[in-house]
């Protein structure tokens, strides 16, 4: 059984009845180590879809996921699950309790580094006194607003006027995790790193220097270190940051750290990393809802690169390979029928910008490069229906679902090359739902443009570096 | 991915079924056990499989049962009718599977497990219905249904599954404007199977529940039979146990019984 993921959080859907000898079938060790690949930030299993389990059964899901634990440092645990299936665990494991437990998989993304929306009121029950300040510390240094309730009449009253809190966390219980992984998110067209505890010349080997490369490659401008949980740094980490900084500028890209107060660093590495370009600032949100500060940053806008790489040759021979995946998605998607109108190597054109949404996905590994999808809107919303299970005009669920949608198109992409023994790694999508918007980043560069109509529905695939 | 012509096409080529098996069917309908026990004996393809099902652990008689006027006279007239609508799907069922890593054994396995456990529950239940004993046997058929349509498009449903975690019957649904018991209820239809039988298989989804109570009631022994199943070991090796969407709240309610029936022990 593979996980599915979204936002940094993988999770399992095991079904009907879990014991000793369905568990051992259900998660293999290539399912643990195709996890452990996917270096999210929380692994967990959902008993949404489990109507029986027994002690041994979870056990062995457990000891499948401390060996993700132990590779990622991601916190590990299940979720989905009623108050009568939360007693028979906490009774199963008693004080050997080394896994989370989250009541939903609301509770466990406010969890997550990479879960988007910040500033939730949550309401937090727990019997045990020092899981509840567990709880509070971890969702404040996430970014909520934790309501902590001491005794559990106090709770129920409170729960009452549950309008005025946005998640309510009872029967959940705050397993132990491993720190200093840097996991990534999207927000807002800004990519966000969550760092944590004292940083040193580690950082260079837990930062994916290739990844953050084929972001700024794939137009994203603005990068945010989110650093409440930083203890402190060293002479090491500050040229690092420093280095960054200056090789992401050729980019016009902007580093930023938020969280990251005076009283952690010394005045001197502060100015260092100032120097170097870097901004500051005391909370993610504030930054997040200025839009305006958003758009100087260039969260929302992103200037054109200085180094316009040309195709080569190994790019140029998997073309058809990027084209069959891309069509073969929309047609799995939609089922609509792509012809191809005509394929030109130079700078990208785009006749009408009216109507039209894009994304663009970068790849690196064997071959480097990045990828722009042009939609008409209507291919789009036809293609997430599929997604979202119903037609829907709400716009933020559709650039939601063009995301994962656009990640499938890089999935396919990925498994044809590997068929052709060629290795790539995709980064995060980046959505646009104004076409001009993507001209800034792509405008003069130079690639291989294809057009394509879906249903006579006008699609423009372009792949450049 | 899946076309509803597509879908149209597989449903044309549902052979109706063949003279002989109607034949069998029509006299056990008539109660007449051992005519119909003269014809299968004549068919021997199906008196080799009605030899092997019988036999399997699951149905728990001692001595071997070779004969077919034995079998049906241990099976009765319903059981009897249940497996020969078992055999008549496994004329549908492919050469070699590719999807689901299911070999014919695998697959025989599985008619029998269900066959055996639902005779448990509608005796718990206190059911004799032929048509209602024979709605299990047509349950796989969403199995082989899941393997015809989706067989070529294996890594496109991974990729797919990576990002949201949909079951083939929502995949197929959402394509095609069809769901594999929608199809499922074309083959009983192509072998004259009652509307009851039709109407249990659509509720035994999990999703349509029926407005007939005593219906709805089969739809759910059912639903949650077949995932008891679908957890088995040999069944979730053979990929099975993520094809359908399991509706927990759907059968909640008989879920204590059931663990007392099948003796599961908490």
């Amino acid at each position: 059984m593979r996980a599915v993921v979204k936002d940094g959080i993988a999770v399992f859907y095991p079904q009907g009845f879990l014991d000793g000898n369905s568990a051992e079938s259900m998660l293999s060790i290539d399912d643990i180590k195709a996890t452990e690949n996917l270096k999210t930030d929380l692994v967990l299993v959902s008993l949404k879809k489990v109507i029986f389990f027994n002690k041994n059964g979870l056990e062995i899901f457990v000891r499948m996921l401390i060996k993700v634990r132990k590779a990622n440092q991601a916190r590990i645990g299940f979720c989905d699950y009623d108050i009568k299936k939360f007693n028979s665990i906490m009774n199963f494991f008693k004080e050997d309790l080394s896994f989370s437990l989250f009541n939903t998989l609301e509770t466990a993304s406010l969890f997550a580094s990479s879960f988007k929306n910040k500033q939730k009121n949550v309401l937090i029950y727990s019997e045990n006194k020092s899981q509840r300040s567990v709880m509070a510390i971890d969702l404040h240094n996430y970014g909520h607003n934790p309501i902590i309730t001491q005794t559990k009449n106090e709770f129920d009253e409170k729960k009452k006027n549950s309008n005025s809190y946005d998640v309510i966390i009872e029967n959940t219980h705050m397993g132990s995790m491993e720190s200093g992984t840097i996991s990534t998110r999207v927000s807002g067209n800004a990519i966000i790193y969550n760092v944590s505890s004292f940083l040193d010349a580690g950082i260079a080997n837990s930062f994916n220097i290739h990844y953050h490369n084929n972001s700024l490659k794939a137009g994203f401008r603005l990068f945010i270190f989110e650093a409440y949980q930083v203890v402190n740094m060293n002479v090491h980490a500050v040229n690092f940051f420093s280095k960054l900084a200056s090789s992401s500028a050729e980019y016009n890209a902007t580093i930023c750290f938020v969280g990251l107060s005076t009283e952690k660093t010394t005045t001197k590495f502060h100015e260092t990393l100032e120097d170097s370009g870097i901004m500051f600032f005391e909370q993610l949100d504030t930054l997040l809802d200025d839009k305006k500060l958003l758009a100087e940053l260039g969260a929302s806008t992103a200037t054109n690169i200085k180094d316009k790489r040309s195709l080569n040759k190994a790019i140029i021979t998997q073309l058809p390979n990027f084209i069959e995946a891309t069509v073969d998605t929309i047609k799995m998607m939609t089922n609509a029928e792509a012809k191809k109108e005509s394929a030109s190597i130079y700078t990208i054109k785009i006749q009408e910008t009216e109507n039209k949404i894009a994304s663009s996905i970068g790849f690196y590994g064997d071959i480097d490069g990045m990828i722009i999808l042009i939609f008409p809107k209507s291919i789009a919303k036809k293609a997430c229906e599929l997604l979202i299970g119903e037609e829907t005009d709400d716009k933020e669920l559709i650039m939601d679902s063009l995301g994962e949608f656009v990640n499938i198109i890089g999935g396919k992409i990925k498994t044809l090359l590997a068929d052709n023994n060629i290795r790539i790694k995709i980064t995060l999508p980046r959505t646009y739902d104004e076409v001009s918007e993507l001209l800034t980043v792509a405008d003069n560069r130079k690639g291989v443009q294809v057009d394509l109509t879906f249903d006579d529905d006008h699609f423009s695939f372009f792949l450049t570096r | 991915m899946i076309t509803k012509d597509e879908i149209d096409n597989f449903i044309d080529k549902i052979p109706p079924a063949p003279k002989a098996l109607k034949e069998t069917i029509r006299l056990l309908v008539d109660g007449e056990l051992m005519k119909a026990a003269k014809i299968a004996e004549t068919e021997l393809p199906l008196k080799m499989y009605l030899k092997n099902l019988v036999n399997k652990a699951v149905f728990g008689f001692k001595h071997e049962v070779s004969e077919v006027s034995q079998i049906f006279g241990i099976l009765g007239v319903s059981g009897s009718q249940q497996a020969v609508y078992n055999y008549m799907l496994t004329l549908l069922s492919p050469d070699e599977w590719i999807l689901f890593n299911l070999t014919e054994k695998t697959f025989y396995e599985l008619q029998a497990r269900l066959s055996a456990n639902y005779n448990k529950i509608l005796k718990h239940l206190n059911i004799v219905d032929r048509d209602i004993q024979s709605a299990i046997s047509l349950i796989p058929a969403s199995i082989i249904v899941t393997e015809a349509f989706f067989k070529n498009h294996i890594k496109d449903i991974e990729i797919i599954r990576a990002t949201k975690p949909l079951d083939y019957n929502t995949i197929l649904k959402r394509l095609s404007g069809m769901d594999l018991f929608d199809i499922c209820i074309k083959i009983a239809n192509k072998w004259e199977m009652s509307d009851k039988v039709s109407e249990i298989l659509q509720t035994a989804s999990g999703v349509k529940p029926s407005e007939n109570k005593d219906i709805n009631l089969i739809g759910k022994w059912i639903h949650l039979l077949l995932f008891y199943e679908l957890s088995q070991p040999m069944f979730i090796e053979a990929g099975l146990n993520q094809f359908l969407d399991f509706q927990v709240d759907f059968v909640e309610d008989i879920y204590e019984d059931f663990l007392k029936i099948m003796k599961v022990e908490s």
